[in-house]
């Protein structure tokens, strides 16, 4: 209290003293304005601090150790009504669960990692401009929030390269949140959701990545489905594929209406080398493809930027 | 990049429908974006021969009469200064639409009118631009008759009923070669499975191969361009070959002037091609780049030599001197950096290698001689030139894919061909200190098998990949010999066939293909070229995966919240430094983002709640008046320090926050009951005891006298309570609000099933405790008294002016 006092009394000084300036010659009072001018703000920002202080003192404190109120009744839970889950985390689960059922383990990505598991671990060439399409945010330091969950494929690979020696696959799904340097609009958001999928074996083709990925699109939208692919370029597959699936019924597909849902393709051979899994001897494949489209398509929903508004009056609709 | 089926069409003999075709590239080799279709943009277009021309005096009218095909002349009014009796022009007749303008709202239609009063003017002769090939307007096109003859449909002499691909450039980041037409039309007539025959660097140029032929050292067909007779021979100087692998120059000397009367083709190539006609010689190197997918770049010849003060051109490449300048070709004056990559002309920089021309050493009207560059440089360097100075030419668009040094020489001697005309070649020099040596792969025909789950013949295999340009140099059985010996790697296919055949295909890579270096690259082409479509699906056995214990226990939080009226949040991982502010963090201790978007996502955020306390404001005024919310969530700190990989440590953590606008009672024990409930159901013990400090990130936005410290066996796991005033207020939320952190990882450790269920009837009775200490103190007393007994809480009740409170406890003996 007393300090604040004298910091209001500093202020007035303060401000007497600029006032002072008119008496000054010309060519001083630039210098002198800049001056004072720093001694106020440091002034105010004290005083901001002390009216905070002042604020927080005024606190009554209570029984922590109770579970109600003097005098007050038992506090309730909200209705279930008012809950809900978010529609992105739902969607997630979904996909998740299915490749579970598939024999996937579940590892989660990382929302801050370093440029050897974003880039140099997946065989990009130092510098290659292919880093570039990925428009990613950078620290301080150098580290960057993943802009895939490609990002987990050196660890998943490590972690789990113990069960080639049992005869048994990799099987691994990485869901995650990604982010990428771009401009938000309805149909663009710097940060969203996608799934990684990994699969390495002694004797895996490409033609049971198709199978994996046609079985799960078939579970997922509970019908019989084409698949059709396009090649693709990325650095960590070889040969790489964008695939597509014919729109399915439930989100009003027509014959000759395609969507394509993600990248996929056969590990590149320097991956599973850095990854210390011998390419002469395992094949594997992998995946990547985003959430937020999914539930976009299944909702009718036309604006990306939604899920992450923190909206009640959306998020309450996923009761 | 556009792509003109057409054109695309005079290299490929293609059979089946646009659409089909359409279809098959984006199957198999690109994405194509979109198909903009032009079959009609020339529709009642003509080429016409003007029979009369009469100057109408004192107007910059000519009154023509035109011979259309038809019997009857047709009178056209002309302003072009070019018009004369004779030519053969472009007519567009009245009721079509002037191409230039066939993609604008309102499209316009040419019809008939009187001009000068007196005069009908039916339909028009038209300029280069309104044809949308060029930018003239200062004359009528004039087209050889050589080419046409009057009736013709313009469409059908140059090929202008097209179709025109917008190809995703993404998609071919590792292709440079289908960044010419040639490559491209590589790859179509191989997906069409047919041999496509040309060869750039094979076929072409020769001219600069004057004098005796000596065969090549590298035994191809041809000259060796090293055994030039030129007498002038520029000095090229390459201060580093990883930046510049090979430069191409050529003097040329004028001899005679380029009459540029007619239309071209090539003209017309350009224009579909996105490019503009400007000048014989800028149009002939624009042409083979999109031909050939290698830049030129021509110079003033004499200003080159002037520029560095010699008698003969010395050409210089290397990297730019921190604080160089260098204006360019546009007028911009240009600081350089010391990864440009420059021109230098005996040291003097005359140009921004693969980017942009130099002012002084410009080509204009009065340039006499030239000189031609064609040279690759290294995409690395042209792509920080690109970020750097924000050139996006379409020549430095092909640089940065890497292009390949094989195709200088040619290229730059088909310029000197197309060039003839006007300027004679005097000197040649060709610097390639390191020329590339062709990639061989070996690979069975059972790997490749055995990667796809396909059955291809050895026969279809080598077809597809000779079709597109790679030798097969042998194919042999070694099925009975051991393969560690001959370097090949065992089969993995795990087929059912007990001996498979060992058929070994060796492959000389052709020099465009500067992807291909190992047996994968070959199993793509192969599998792409051949359709990934045609592969058979087929599921892998599969094995029952272990459980995720954190991925689980989010999903049962999110199904207890979601009964219990809470809604899930999702908030951007990145804050402003004023919302930690706001929440009394210490801005330090974030890892701050150099390229955010804007202020709002400069940090990563250390804590949940203060997103939730954010957007508690935003949900307030909609209004919403109470609510209950929570996210799941990575959060990072400074201070958690790096993890053995050097990456920061990452912590899962679940904040909470409870809000209300009209309610006066104590929020803090509606956020502990939530809380309480969430350990409840993961069958957690905790210990909800006085907050001593909120130094802790999380622990920093809450009121130490109201808030308490949760415990498991006496370990800190986060915290849960009423916020202080002024975090409150710097949010502008209502009085009642309340919320809690806690760290996921320690649920996940502590977490389980176990939970006792009693079937026995329950009859409570109450007791009632008179006193001042705590409901905790009180607790225990009770808790002595009845050790057997469960003990839940009832109401406290204070009267007015008392000390004490009336304690009340449910007991279940």
């Amino acid at each position: 209290m007393e300090k604040l006092e004298k910091l209001k009394q500093e202020l007035k000084k303060i401000n007497a003293e600029a006032a002072s300036v008119k008496d000054l010659p010309v060519e001083k009072r630039a210098e002198f304005g800049r001056k004072i001018n720093a001694k106020k703000q440091e002034v105010l920002a004290k005083l901001a601090e002390a009216e905070k202080a002042l604020i927080d003192v005024a606190a009554e404190p209570i029984d922590v150790t109770a579970w109600s109120g003097t005098n007050e009744a038992m506090p309730e839970f909200y209705s279930t009504e008012l809950g809900s889950k978010h529609p992105l985390m739902t969607e997630l689960n979904r996909v998740v669960e299915i490749y579970q059922m598939m024999g996937f383990e579940v590892m989660e990505s990382r929302q801050l990692d370093d440029e050897f598991h974003m880039f140099d671990s997946l065989n990009f060439a130092k510098e290659h401009p292919a880093r570039d399409g990925y428009d990613t945010f950078r620290t301080e330091e150098g580290l960057i929030p993943p802009a895939h969950t490609s990002t987990m494929q050196h660890r998943a690979l490590k972690k789990y390269k113990y069960k080639l020696e049992q005869g048994e696959p990799v099987a691994v799904v990485v869901p995650g949140r990604v982010y990428r340097n771009e401009d938000v609009d309805a149909t663009h958001e710097h940060t969203f959701y996608q799934c990684e999928g990994i699969f390495v074996s002694e004797n895996c083709t490409l033609g049971n990545m198709l199978g994996v990925l046609r079985e799960f699109f078939e579970r997922y939208y509970e019908q019989k489905l084409e698949i059709r692919t396009q090649p693709g370029y990325f650095p960590f597959t070889e040969p790489s594929v964008e695939f597509m699936i014919e729109k399915p019924k439930v989100l009003g597909g027509k014959k000759g209406d395609w969507l394509e849902m993600l990248g996929c393709g056969m590990i590149h051979p320097n991956v599973l080398k850095m990854a210390g899994i011998d390419p002469n001897k395992y094949h594997g494949f992998a995946w990547g493809g985003g959430i937020d489209r999914l539930v976009l398509l299944r909702y009718g929903l036309g604006d990306i930027r939604v899920f992450e508004s923190g909206n009640l009056n959306f998020l309450r609709e996923f009761n | 990049m556009r792509i003109s089926l057409n054109w695309l069409k005079k290299f490929v003999d293609i059979k089946i429908s646009d659409e089909g075709l359409v279809r098959l590239i984006g199957a198999r080799l690109v994405e194509v974006e979109d198909v903009i279709d032009e079959t009609h943009k020339y529709d009642k277009i003509y080429v016409v021969k003007v029979v009369e021309a009469e100057k109408i005096p004192d107007t910059h009218l000519t009154r023509c009469m035109i011979d259309c095909g038809e019997k009857e002349l047709v009178q056209v009014m002309c302003g072009a200064p070019n018009v004369h009796e004779g030519m053969l022009a472009a007519w567009i007749a009245p009721g079509a639409v002037v191409p230039a303008s066939v993609h604008e709202d309102a499209p316009f239609v040419i019809g008939t009118r009187k001009m000068l009063g007196k005069y009908d003017s039916h339909g028009m002769l038209a300029a280069a631009d309104e044809l949308d090939i060029g930018e003239d307007h200062e004359g009528i096109i004039e087209i050889d008759p050589e080419m046409a003859k009057p009736g013709d449909l313009l469409a059908d002499v140059f090929g202008l009923n097209d179709k025109i691909l917008d190809i995703e450039n993404k998609s071919l980041t590792h292709r440079p070669d289908c960044f010419g037409m040639i490559g491209f039309a590589r790859e179509v007539a191989g997906i069409l499975g047919q041999r496509f025959e040309m060869d750039f660097s094979r076929d072409f140029g020769g001219c600069c191969r004057d004098g005796a032929p000596e065969p090549r050292e590298d035994g191809r067909e041809g000259r060796d361009p090293r055994k030039v007779p030129f007498k002038l021979l520029p000095d090229i100087k390459i201060s580093d070959n990883t930046i510049c692998p090979r430069l191409t120059a050529v003097v040329m000397e004028k001899h005679g002037e380029i009459k540029k009367k007619y239309l071209t083709y090539i003209d017309t190539v350009l224009a579909k091609s996105g490019m503009k006609p400007i000048s014989p010689i800028v149009d002939a190197t624009n042409y083979l780049m999109l031909l050939t997918g290698q830049p030129l770049h021509a110079y003033d010849y004499d200003k080159f030599v002037k520029v560095g003060k010699t008698d003969k051109p010395i050409i210089g490449v290397r990297l730019a001197k921190k604080n160089e300048k260098l204006t360019l070709l546009d007028d911009t004056d240009l600081v350089l950096n010391e990864n440009d990559i420059i021109i230098t002309s005996n040291d003097v920089p005359v140009g921004l290698a693969g980017a942009k021309g130099g002012k002084s050493t410009m080509i204009d009207e009065n340039t006499k001689n030239i000189l031609l560059e064609v040279a690759t440089f290294s995409l690395f360097n042209l792509r920080k030139t690109q970020m750097a100075h924000g050139v996006f030419t379409e020549a430095i668009t092909r640089y940065t894919k890497g292009q390949p040094p094989y195709q200088t020489l040619a290229v730059a001697e088909k310029c000197a061909e197309m060039l003839a005309e006007g300027f004679k070649v005097a000197g040649v020099a060709d610097k390639y200190p390191k020329p590339e040596k062709p990639s061989v792969v070996k690979i069975t025909t059972n790997e490749i098998n055995g990667l796809l789950g396909t059955d291809y013949s050895t026969e279809l295999i080598t077809k597809t990949l000779e079709n597109v340009g790679f030798q097969i140099t042998s194919v042999s059985d070694r099925s009975e010999v051991t393969t560690e010996k001959e370097g090949a790697s065992p089969v993995t296919t795990g087929r059912s066939d007990p001996c498979p055949k060992q058929i070994v295909i060796e492959i000389l890579v052709p020099e465009w293909r500067t992807d291909i270096h190992i047996k994968e690259d070959i199993i793509e082409e192969v599998g792409r070229l051949l359709g990934y479509d045609n592969i058979k699906p087929v599921l892998p056995a599969h094995y029952t995966a272990e459980r995720n214990k954190m991925f689980e226990m989010k999903r049962q939080i999110r199904d207890l919240m979601a009964r219990y009226g809470a809604s899930e949040l999702l908030t951007y991982s990145f804050v402003s430094e004023q919302l930690l502010e706001k929440a009394g963090l210490d801005v330090k201790n974030s890892y701050r983002i150099v390229n955010s978007i804007s202020p709002e996502l400069q940090l990563v955020r250390q804590s949940i709640v203060p997103s939730l306390l954010d957007k508690s404001f935003m949900n307030q005024k909609l209004p919403v008046d109470k609510f209950a919310i929570y996210e799941m969530n990575t959060v990072y700190r400074k201070d958690l320090g790096l993890t053995d990989e050097k990456v920061p440590t990452e912590k899962v953590s679940l904040g909470f926050v409870v809000a209300e606008r009209k309610n006066q009672e104590t929020a803090y024990y509606k956020a502990k009951k939530y809380a309480a409930k969430l350990f409840e159901e993961l069958n957690i013990v905790v210990e909800f005891v006085p907050l001593k400090s909120n130094k802790l990130a999380e622990a920093k936005p809450f009121e130490v006298k109201r808030s308490a410290e949760i415990l498991v066996d006496g370990k800190y796991i986060g915290v849960v309570g009423e916020f202080k005033n002024s975090v409150r207020s710097a949010f502008k939320l209502a009085p009642y609000l309340a919320g809690f952190e806690v760290d996921m990882e320690t649920l996940v450790t502590q977490m389980s099933h176990k939970k006792q269920i009693n079937l026995k009837e329950q009859k409570p009775e109450d007791l009632t405790l008179t006193t001042d200490k705590s409901y905790a103190a009180a607790l225990a007393e009770v808790q002595k008294k009845y050790p057997e007994a469960k003990i839940k809480p009832g109401t406290i009740y204070q009267a007015e002016g008392q000390k004490t409170r009336n304690i009340t406890f449910h007991i279940e003996k």
